[in-house]
């Protein structure tokens, strides 16, 4: 998946639908998940997760927990082990217990949902997570995304004028920076945020999750978990974090207006930011670059080439053959500060480049 | 030693007829196995005079498959036809496909497949890879079709026949379909259809065992007919299956009906 060891393509958007399910439901931090199926699978999934937690400097050990299903769990069914596992987890003393399924059980028809529904004195919730069935890794995000909704108090409770972050890529390098980019450009607008979902929640936490004026949306492939909200909780969603120059403006503008704010004065400020921004770049100017995919192996963002010229016309930047070749960034950078990350890293190349 | 399946639609009579077929094979002085390959576990009851006997999976389950003897798993029956029964889950949970894997990898372990000739009895359709098991690279070589003539067990017939195709495409495959048994439910020009589907399948029938009371008649008893009434005109029917499936040399890659020329092949027959 990631043959380029730079940290910024430490993103994992494609694999397994478990591993997308896991990058959401470990952020529930009083949790434990129970994974339904061989050790294998939870093994796995513990180690990349452990591993990009340490690469981001984080300590904690993933709370997964395994059926450890045996050649005659699979003959004889699961169901057995399954239970024995969320007794398990139970004795832990979790806040909540997340079961997510694997292919094998699916394939045997496990009733992952029957074993569930037991009555029981924390709520104990099932994940579809077989990767088999044709999901990807945003596939197992979205199916925990709605998951961890079911905790949420119904709709009725009083909106504040806050936003909720839904959908972060926990597993992306600077998804904390993104956040603050966000958080960032929210207070432009006097919106604070109520709950990033999910990342470093408490199960009581999401009781919450009904009292934002907007969802944002990571990117727009969750829109059936905004939609889903949407209907739940009656809660408006913007459809993506801001990318480019002007699409930073723009998030801007549509933040305003879906909870009902003037944002010209915010927009107005945010221009001459990102103006202060890149004239930090002059010495770049006029400098001859051309863009190139990401990696060989590798299909870009589609959204990526367009920001880039964006980036390129504001700095007088000249597209040539022959120019300083640079990367389409991948994922897209978020807001005014991804952009100048990303312009940092384009200075880099163009020196480098004229040196030799 | 001979290896042979039986498979054909649930209910046409599968398991009497091996269980006859082992019976009358065991008769003419030869070593028989039977394995039973459906999770019902009864193909070899009326050899083993109504006893149930424990499944494979059943102790594998009890004990874990470490702990397990061939005289656990293998238990003698009429005539010295030794009776294995491969068993299942619970209905209605599990796997029972990869039950039959589990089954046939711990009898090779157990080195308990061997005598002059084995005879696997299948589950009525060929429903997932497991219960195709039987007739992978080193079991049965020969697969007989048991098929009344009626269309719903002509049309399982010839589902089974898609399987021994596909799988004998594979390089070391030495499955074959060794013939078609019709097992007469006493309908019109039902021996005539049964032979014109064999011979549309690149088959032959090879036996036509009549429909007689006897064979209940011997259920009730928990006996087959050939210990009931081996005098009887059904006895000698099933020696002659017997005689005819072990000195059989006739085998052939099946090429199975699609569906319209099944349907209108059909038709060609009720009409009449």
């Amino acid at each position: 998946m990631n043959s380029n060891p730079s940290p910024l393509n430490s993103s994992r958007f494609e694999g397994c639908t478990l591993t997308g399910a896991l990058s959401v439901l470990t952020e529930v931090q009083d949790a434990v998940c129970v994974i339904h199926g061989p050790a294998g699978c939870t093994h796995h999934n513990f180690s990349l997760l452990h591993a990009t937690h340490l690469a981001n400097d984080r300590l904690e050990v993933p709370r997964l927990l395994s059926s450890c299903l045996r050649e005659n769990d699979i003959i004889f069914g699961g169901e057995d082990a399954l239970e024995e596992t969320i007794a398990r987890a139970l004795s832990l003393s979790p806040a909540s217990v997340f079961v997510l399924s694997t292919c094998i059980v699916e394939t045997i028809g496990d009733d992952v949902a029957a074993v569930c529904a037991k009555s029981r004195d924390v709520p104990v919730i099932p994940v579809p997570t077989a990767g088999f069935l044709g999901g990807v890794f945003e596939t197992g995000v979205r199916n925990a995304l709605s998951a961890v909704a079911s905790l949420a108090r119904p709709m009725g409770g009083q909106k504040t004028l806050s936003a909720n972050l839904i959908g972060e890529k926990n597993l992306e390098y600077g998804v904390d920076e993104n956040a603050a980019e966000i958080v960032r450009l929210l207070s432009r607008l006097g919106i604070g945020v109520n709950l990033r979902f999910v990342r470093g929640l408490g199960t009581r936490d999401i009781d919450r999750l009904g009292s934002a004026a907007v969802n944002i949306l990571r990117e727009p492939a969750l829109w059936p978990v905004g939609d889903d909200l949407k209907q739940r909780l009656g809660t408006p969603y913007v459809d993506s974090f801001p990318a480019g120059l002007t699409g930073t403006c723009r998030f801007l503008e549509e933040v305003g207006r879906v909870c009902g704010i003037d944002a010209t004065d915010a927009i107005g400020e945010e221009k001459a930011h990102q103006a202060e921004m890149l004239a930090a770049f002059d010495d770049i100017a006029g400098s001859r670059v051309c863009f190139r995919s990401p990696h060989p192996m590798f299909r870009g963002d589609p959204g990526a080439e367009a920001m880039c010229m964006g980036c390129a016309d504001a700095l007088d930047l000249v597209i040539d053959p022959d120019g300083t070749a640079i990367p389409l960034p991948y994922p897209v950078p978020v807001g005014t500060a991804g952009i100048r990350r990303m312009l940092n890293r384009w200075r880099v190349l163009v020196r480098e480049k004229q040196r030799e | 030693m001979k290896q042979i399946a039986l498979y054909g639609k649930g209910g046409i009579g599968k398991s009497t007829t091996a269980a006859n077929l082992s019976a009358a094979l065991a008769g003419e002085g030869l070593d028989i196995l039977q394995i039973g390959c459906d999770p019902k576990h009864d193909s070899t009851r009326m050899l083993m005079h109504g006893t149930w006997i424990p499944t494979v999976l059943d102790l594998i389950r009890e004990r874990g498959d470490e702990n397990i003897t061939v005289a656990d798993v293998v238990y003698e029956g009429f005539c010295g036809v030794r009776c294995v029964e491969a068993g299942g889950p619970e209905p209605g949970i599990g796997c029972a496909g990869r039950g039959i894997i589990a089954t046939f990898q711990l009898l090779e372990r157990l080195d308990a497949l061997k005598g002059d000739v084995i005879v696997y009895d299948v589950l009525g359709d060929v429903v997932c890879g497991g219960f195709a098991m039987p007739m992978r690279e080193g079991y049965a070589q020969e697969i007989y079709l048991v098929t009344s003539g009626e269309l719903m067990s002509i049309y399982a017939a010839n589902n089974i026949a898609k399987a021994i195709a596909r799988l004998s495409r594979r390089v070391r495959s030495r499955c074959t379909l060794g013939g078609v048994i019709c097992n007469a439910k006493n309908i019109e020009g039902e021996r005539e259809f049964v032979e014109e589907f064999a011979r549309r399948i690149n088959s032959r029938r090879i036996a036509y065992i009549p429909r007689s009371r006897i064979v209940q008649v011997a259920e009730l008893q928990k006996q087959t007919v050939i210990e009931y009434a081996p005098e009887s005109d059904q006895a000698a029917a099933y020696q002659e299956l017997a005689r005819t499936v072990y000195g059989n040399e006739t085998t052939s890659i099946p090429t199975p009906l699609d569906m319209d020329e099944l349907e209108s092949f059909a038709l060609e027959f009720v009409q009449v």
